[in-house]
């Protein structure tokens, strides 16, 4: 059996979403299955937090949603990355590097 | 950038939020059925996937609220759907909210009305352009010099004993205007005087101003037709011409706009009519007005007094103008102050012509001219703050009344409450949803109150200015600072009366709420201990602040009724009262005095008249001639200060002042070189010490004045000179020899319906003679009480509002009560309680919670009423009669607001009570 899914520390999904989105443009679903399999089910989104936050990095401009169909032919929306938000994305992870690498050292120091 | 692109997409998904609702469904079940399908790949059955997905992710229709809740727009939306469900609730319960909507109106409405009223009087700005660079002048000195001649135009704060004016001569307007490093303009202006308007159908009196060529161009004030007042008018041997105010233009022209070019006379000199100015501009002074305006140069041609006196414009000592500057952006009101305050001084000591001395020290102050130009603030501010007093009052009154109002209902809604509540509705939202309601209701009440208050403003403003002799310009027409000012009282008077029971609201206890069969009669003993209290306090509140509302209107009504029983020492029943003015027409001294003469004859022909006389001024209309005299037999060069009047033939009679000793004017003493005076019984008593005056000579103290030695012929009982607060001062009575003339006519009917007729007396001596400031002696009276009246007729209407108001209150408790406690009623006359005992039980309730109020009301207003203080007359801040009167009259109806609850109380039927288990 698998641990628990993780609660998200505050604000690292809207990161997360990003980063997936980097790679190819997908539809909530795929975002929210590729997140758990990278994380190997440490995280695992609920579709109420997920679309919550794709409403307001919509909303801010660092994704664009377009509905497409799918394979199994329905509608979904897909997501694209804008040039924001790969500034943004960028912006994110250089700082997230920095705080993680400085907790670590303060967990390994003490 | 994110934020515009945020507002867009929000306001597209409320406008088209069927559409966004539908996107987001298909998005979610899209994601669900992806998700199943997942599912079945391991083997599970498609009903099996959906359930699993289900568990794990929540329904769709919570995913939807939370993605929803994540907007902005979703507030919005929750707030319309707590204002359309305040709608619908109060919709069901119509009675409440038209009760509910009417006090609020009344509340809100009196607020607004008396705002609009007190931004009208001293908050609106001077309708010109920039106004807050305009500076008035004002001189200071130590002392006065003797052959200063100034005037109290400019509407400068007037300081008992300082020797102060705004008034300068021509020659330092000459010289202010030289300093143009300081000023971007530098304007004059002066009183015009009467002025005697012919060539426009019968004459009439007007009142003007003389501006000087810069005044509208420096104002930045234009015309509505033709021109202004140019510089090129101000020039000596210019063209006549005079501009019109746009409200006289539309009174005594019709609005004809024909009017430019045409030629009338003012004071018997052609003036051409160049323009109208503006309808916003009536004068620099807010809220007065003057008919026309003429150039500075014309001063001569329209005062001949000036001719006569042989007093010019441009002399050093005639300080006739008042100077407005407009300071240049970049200069601070401080370096304008020091560099003004030299050249005044530099000009005004060692000028060509001095008119001061070193030692007199004068000084010159810059006041920025929305304040230095009083107006008509100073005659109406105290009225106005009492009233705002009030009716502020009565909004908390107001909201009281409707705070223990919603109480009562709360108790009602108990269960639907509780119901929410169990349905996993927050308190917060709770607490919101009645603060909606009870916000609607006062904004409801605001729409309708504003139209009130609109109405009742330009009433008021009408009223005012109706008991001004000359027009006021007042203009109540509501501006942004009226607005805000509804929607702050809107808004806090919602908050403050549905806070209460908004937070009761929110505190029910779900469980004995919803299981309680009947009403909230059983609910914990505990909590309706809490709200008796609550509802108390209110009623309590209401009955004190009523007091002090009461308190307040009773100490006004006595002083005008105090003032109304003055005796004023004559007669002031059926006496007719006009002006006349025929120096402006063109007469001289010699056939004045014929024409008076004349006309006072024909007059007294009229059938219906008693007598007839005039005088230099109307008794009892705030108009005061006081003079320095010197005393035969006192030292020598000493003086005495006395009240003194001009009057014609017959004027003891006429009036009805008693003759005390000697004789009164007779015709031969208007006539003859030998002057004469009568003296009232204070001058006899306090300069002649008991003395008899008969014979007694006085001197005047001016150099012309003193060739004139009068001796005193008769003595007359004391009568009221300009005012009837005033105690009587001595006064001596001369035979009128020049100038204007206020007749006054005795008639055995009214007084009135004489007016026709002497106009065409009048008309039938000289076309361009016109009447003025015709009036009856009653009505004089009447507008010198006119701020007595306007505060104890509008506090006593709050008043009365404020009793209503606190017995409506007193009765809702009370049949609340008596509703609640039906059961317990019932027990005890099951248990043998007498029907009177019960009656007694109820109203000794509604009489203590009076009493309680009364007495904190009183010890309120106690406190209060001092700031009535020089407004009151024979009657002390703490009058005992007033305080007493007032505790009885509400206790006589509180007695009958609590009767009805207390008679439905005896009448419970046990049998029916008890069935309700």
């Amino acid at each position: 059996m698998p641990d628990k899914p993780s609660d998200l520390v505050q604000g690292t999904l809207d990161m997360l979403i990003l980063k997936t989105l980097s790679l190819q443009p997908m539809h909530g679903y795929g975002i929210s299955v590729r997140i758990e399999q990278i994380s190997k089910d440490v995280f695992r989104p609920n579709a109420g937090s997920l679309f919550l936050a794709i409403q307001r990095l919509e909303r801010d401009g660092l994704i664009d949603g377009e509905w497409k169909p799918t394979e199994n032919n329905r509608r979904a929306r897909y997501y694209t990355l804008t040039a924001k938000g790969r500034k943004r994305l960028d912006t994110e992870t250089r700082e997230w590097g920095r705080q993680a690498a400085a907790i670590a050292r303060i967990l390994e120091a003490l | 950038m994110s934020l515009l692109r945020n507002i867009a997409t929000g306001l597209r998904s409320l406008v088209r939020r069927n559409k966004v609702n539908r996107e987001l469904d298909e998005e979610l079940s899209a994601y669900l059925e992806m998700a199943a399908v997942e599912k079945m790949k391991l083997g599970m059955s498609r009903k099996e996937a959906l359930r699993a997905v289900r568990l794990e992710q929540g329904t769709p229709e919570l995913t939807r609220e939370v993605v929803r809740s994540g907007s902005w727009e979703s507030v919005v939306e929750n707030c319309w759907r707590d204002l359309r469900f305040a709608a619908r609730m109060l919709r069901k319960a119509p009675g409440f909210t038209a009760v509910a909507v009417l006090t609020l109106a009344l509340g809100i409405g009196a607020n607004t009305a008396i705002f609009s009223l007190l931004n009208a009087v001293m908050l609106k700005t001077i309708p010109v352009s920039r106004p807050a660079q305009l500076v008035i002048l004002r001189w200071s000195a130590h002392s006065r010099p003797q052959n200063l001649g100034t005037s109290s135009y400019g509407d400068c704060l007037w300081v008992p004993g300082a020797i102060q004016s705004c008034s300068f001569s021509f020659p330092m307007y000459k010289a202010l205007l030289a300093h143009t490093d300081t000023f971007s303009s530098v304007l004059a202006m002066a009183d015009a005087g009467q002025l005697d308007l012919s060539g426009n159908g019968p004459a009439s009196m007007v009142g003007g101003e003389l501006v000087s060529g810069n005044y509208f161009e420096a104002l930045g004030v234009s015309s509505a037709l033709g021109r202004t007042i140019r510089p090129s008018d101000d020039r000596a041997g210019a063209p006549a011409v005079v501009v019109l105010n746009f409200g006289y233009w539309q009174r005594a022209f019709g609005g004809a706009a024909d009017v430019i070019a045409r030629t009338v006379r003012l004071n018997g000199s052609p003036f051409t009519i160049a323009g109208v100015i503006d309808p916003r501009f009536t004068r620099l002074t807010p809220g007065k007005s003057h008919d026309l305006w003429i150039p500075l140069s014309q001063a001569a041609s329209v005062r001949p007094s000036w001719n006569e006196q042989r007093r010019h414009v441009d002399e050093p000592t005639n300080w006739w103008l008042a100077i407005i500057g407009r300071l240049k952006p970049e200069v601070s009101l401080a370096q304008a102050q020091a560099a003004t305050n030299l050249a005044f001084r530099n000009e005004a000591l060692h000028g060509a012509n001095p008119v001061f001395k070193d030692a007199d020290d004068p000084q010159v102050a810059l006041l920025p001219a929305q304040k230095g130009l009083v107006g008509i603030r100073q005659y109406y501010d105290q009225p106005i703050y009492i009233l705002s007093a009030a009716v502020a009052i009565i909004l908390v009154i107001v909201c009281a009344n409707l705070a223990a109002l919603l109480l009562a209902r709360a108790t009602a809604r108990e269960k639907e409450m509780a119901v929410r509540l169990a349905l996993g509705a927050g308190k917060g939202q709770i607490i919101q949803q009645l603060l909606t309601e009870s916000l609607l209701l006062s904004f409801a009440g605001a729409a309708l109150g504003i139209l009130f208050a609109d109405w009742s403003a330009q009433a008021l403003a009408a009223f005012i200015s109706r008991n001004a002799y000359s027009t006021l310009f007042i203009d109540t027409r509501p501006d942004a600072r009226v607005l805000a000012f509804a929607v702050v009282v809107t808004l806090l008077t919602g908050i403050l009366f549905g806070l209460a029971p908004a937070f009761r609201g929110s505190r029910i206890n779900v469980g004995p709420a919803l299981k309680d069969s009947y009403g909230g009669s059983t609910a914990a003993p505990k909590a309706t201990g809490r709200r008796i209290g609550l509802g108390s306090c209110l009623v309590v509140a209401q009955v004190a602040l009523s007091v002090v509302v009461l308190v307040g209107a009773g100490l006004l009504v006595r002083t005008l009724t105090n003032l109304r029983k003055v005796n004023p020492g004559f007669d002031t029943h059926n006496v007719l009262l006009f002006g006349i003015n025929p120096t402006l027409a063109g007469y001289k001294v010699e056939t004045i005095q014929t024409l008076y003469r004349e006309l006072q004859a024909r007059f007294a022909s009229v059938p219906g008249v008693i007598s007839a006389t005039y005088s230099s001024d109307t008794l009892l209309s705030d108009g005061l001639w006081t003079s320095e005299v010197h005393i035969e037999g006192q030292p020598k060069d000493s003086t005495i200060r006395t009240d003194m009047l001009a009057v014609g033939p017959e004027f003891f009679e006429t009036m009805r002042l008693p003759l005390v000793g000697g004789r009164t004017f007779s015709n031969s003493d208007l006539q003859s070189e030998r002057a004469v005076a009568v003296v009232n019984r204070t001058f006899a008593q306090r300069f002649l010490g008991g003395k008899n005056p008969l014979g007694v000579r006085l001197g005047g103290t001016t150099p012309s004045d003193n060739k004139i030695e009068r001796e005193i012929v008769g003595i007359v009982g004391d009568a009221k000179y300009d005012n009837l607060r005033k105690s009587v001062e001595p006064t001596a009575y001369v035979p009128l020899q020049e100038g204007a003339a206020y007749f006054a006519i005795r008639t055995s009917t009214q007084a009135e319906a004489l007016v026709p007729t002497v106009r065409q007396i009048v008309a039938s001596f000289d076309e361009n003679l016109p009447l003025f400031k015709v009036t009856t002696q009653t009505e004089t009276i009447d507008r010198l009480l006119f701020n007595e009246r306007l505060v104890a007729q509008l506090s006593s209407v709050f008043g009365g509002l404020a009793l209503v108001l606190a017995c409506v209150g007193l009765y809702g408790l009370l049949s609340y009560e008596v509703a609640r406690r039906t059961r317990e009623i019932g027990i005890r006359t099951a248990l043998g309680a007498q029907r009177r005992e019960i009656f007694r039980l109820v109203l000794r309730q509604g009489l203590t919670l009076t009493i309680f109020g009364a007495v904190v009301g009183i010890t309120a207003a106690i406190g209060v009423t001092r700031y009535l203080g020089s407004l009151l007359y024979g009657v002390a801040a703490t009058d005992p009669l007033t305080f007493v009167t007032i505790a009885l009259t509400l206790l006589t109806v509180a007695l009958l607001a609590g009767y009805i609850p207390s008679r439905r109380a005896m009448r419970v039927d046990p049998m029916v009570a008890l069935r309700y288990e």
